[in-house]
């Protein structure tokens, strides 16, 4: 199942505009409240018409504002549960979840194997108000599957459980994707979320897509220092080219000039050139010595705090080289024991230094 | 005076106040049922011709004018709730003004509309012969003008109340718009519609002042409870007619009210 989408629209001063696919795999639209990320779905789904654009689900043309086509919601086969569920307080699980469908005996079969497959059976003759937040949610899912469509529309559906439970619905998450074979959109403003559920990933800010790329791409190769930030990089460091080959590029920063191995698609940089260079912090090595590294400096830890299973330490340069935050895992900040000193040689991986054009 | 007595008080206030209230509000049913058991005549005028005639015409009309009601002012009370048009703030205020607006004006302004001299009621005579004014149909005419507003008010208020998150959601599960109105939207607004039934009901019921200017009070054909009641203390028999019908009156209101009561309370047990 393939889901083509490009749209722009306005909405009073909020200017809208991307465009991306999903083919067999989960796409998630990842960003700030209001970036635009369930406008995409109410979209996709038909009840917000954009004023350009062209929408196809399954080979079907949905939308198409050159052609003239604008199918409403009942025509556009997909489930869509909306960040609130919306269950029907009326009526009963099984009446919710049979809504879509008209009462014939098949129906009836597919509703309880939905039921079966959510593992909500025993509350057939519920009503909403007094099931747990978990259950309400596989309720709400099972509904949405209820049509036999193999496209969702998830607008953050697990933000209002608590995290364990936010935990094992992921994971049956995955595991309902492949049984059924859905193609999935789903919506999120968790960073981890995302990266567990994305095949690829969708970085929306102000009602603009800013990259649509695989989740590692994303993650590891942001195109901008803005998808750098919102993607939770901490260090995002402004610097001056130095040199420029095809595969890498020197760029100095704070006096200090540093090897990278990485940059965004379709960068052009030339020597004086200002850039952005983004490393994330759990990248960031410390070291006793530099003998046998490149890409070094020396720091002082000017402010630590400690998060149980990590460390954050706040890296002050001694000379040459940049401010930068680095995360070092508990066990590691044991065995170099980060109390016993103050000054440590701080190395940036070649290849995790990532280069990106100048933000204005 | 330290904060506890402050507070002692209060409360005694607000307990007297309430029980004045209470007084103000059951003494006179007390009256009525007083007046019935000690006076042998009531029995005898409760079961008069004029009061049967009367009683059955205060109901059937007050029952035309609730379904009429129910069918005109549902979708309005929707389009209200959902729809935005321009002139929707007028038509708003005008569906408020007979709830404001004197009873009495209601009649005159029905007369000048649909009455023989009337707008409507003019070019009508001319063409059909037919005359509203004065008949049975005058009577649904006022109870409805009167009446209509508080249906259509509390279903305005039930639909708000149904998150339009409901539908969108229905229209994703390939319902039409019929069938998200009589399966998502009305059941949730359910208790609001027969709340606004029972008042619009209770209005048309009670109705006095419109139909006595618009429809007359003439025996079997426009006179319905209340116009009985008020020719009746004005006649021979006084209050004890009066008594009467009005007990009968209360009778048939407390027995809605408890068919009302049972029903929403049923509507809303969840399972």
């Amino acid at each position: 199942m393939t889901l083509e989408f490009s749209a722009t629209t306005s909405l009073g001063p909020f200017a809208y505009d991307a465009s991306f696919a999903a083919h067999d795999e989960i796409v998630v639209l990842f960003g700030h409240s209001g970036a635009g990320k369930s406008i995409t779905l109410q979209l996709v789904s038909g009840l917000m018409r954009p004023q350009r654009g062209r929408i196809v689900i399954a080979d079907k043309v949905v939308f198409d504002s050159e052609r003239g086509i604008n199918l409403p919601p009942q025509a556009r086969r997909l489930g869509y549960v909306v960040q609130e569920l919306a269950l029907f307080p009326h009526m009963s699980a099984l009446e919710n979840i049979g809504f879509a469908l008209p009462r014939t005996a098949a129906n009836t079969g597919r509703v309880r194997g939905l039921m079966d497959l959510l593992e909500i059976r025993d509350l057939a003759g519920r009503r909403p108000a007094t099931l747990s937040g978990g259950q309400r949610q596989r309720v709400a899912l099972a509904r949405a599957l209820a049509r036999d469509s193999s496209l969702l529309l998830l607008d953050e559906p697990f933000s209002a459980l608590d995290e364990s439970l936010r935990i094992t619905l992921r994971r049956e998450l995955l595991q309902l994707r492949r049984s059924l074979g859905l193609t999935i959109v789903f919506v999120t403003h968790d960073l981890r979320e995302a990266h567990l559920l994305a095949d690829r990933i969708a970085v929306f800010d102000g009602g603009r897509l800013l990259q649509f790329a695989a989740r590692e791409t994303v993650f590891r190769r942001p195109n901008s220092s803005r998808v750098a930030r919102l993607t939770g990089i901490a260090n995002v460091c402004r610097g001056v080219v130095r040199s420029a080959s095809a595969d890498e590029l020197l760029v100095e920063i704070n006096g200090l000039r540093l090897r990278c191995g990485s940059h965004a698609e379709g960068l052009r940089a030339s020597p004086g050139d200002l850039v952005d260079v983004a490393i994330r912090s759990e990248r960031v090595v410390i070291r006793r010595s530099a003998v046998g590294a490149e890409n070094t400096f020396t720091a002082a830890i000017a402010e630590e705090f400690a998060y149980g299973t990590s460390h954050t330490l706040l890296l002050q340069p001694a000379g040459a080289g940049p401010t930068l935050e680095a995360e070092l895992a508990a066990r590691p900040y044991e065995v170099l024991s980060i109390p016993a000193r103050r000054e440590w040689t701080v190395e940036l991986p070649a290849e995790d230094l990532h280069v990106m054009a100048a933000a204005n | 005076m330290n904060a506890a007595a402050k507070d002692r008080a209060a409360l005694w206030t607000v307990i007297a106040l309430a029980t004045v209230f209470a007084l103000f509000f059951a003494l006179p049913f007390a009256g009525l049922v007083q007046r019935a058991t000690a006076d042998g005549e009531v029995w005898e005028a409760a079961r008069s011709g004029v009061a049967r005639d009367a009683l059955w015409l205060s109901l059937w009309t007050s029952a035309v004018t609730l379904v009429l009601a129910i069918v005109f002012g549902t979708p309005v009370a929707y389009l209200l709730s959902r729809a935005s048009f321009p002139g929707k703030p007028v038509v708003d205020a005008l569906i408020d003004l007979p709830i404001v607006l004197p009873p009495t004006v209601a009649g005159v302004a029905l007369l000048t509309a649909f009455g023989r001299k009337g707008l409507l009621g003019e070019p009508l005579e001319a063409w059909s012969g037919i005359t509203l004014g004065f008949t049975s149909v005058a009577v649904i005419m006022a109870q409805l003008l009167v009446a209509a507003p508080f249906y259509v008010r509390a279903a305005k208020s039930g639909f708000d109340s149904v998150d339009r998150q409901f539908e969108r959601v229905a229209f994703t599960l390939g319902a039409s718009r019929l069938r998200t109105f009589a399966h998502v939207v009305a059941p949730q607004a359910w208790p609001a519609l027969l709340a606004g039934m029972v008042l619009c009901w209770a209005r048309a019921m009670g109705e006095l002042g419109a139909t006595l200017i618009f429809a007359g009070n003439f025996r079997g054909e426009t006179q319905t409870m209340p116009l009985a009641i008020v020719q009746a203390f004005e006649g021979s028999l006084g209050l004890t007619a009066a008594v009467s019908l009005s007990l009968v009156l209360l009778a048939v209101a407390l027995a809605v009210l408890a068919v009302f009561r049972l029903s929403t309370s049923h509507a809303t047990k969840p399972l």
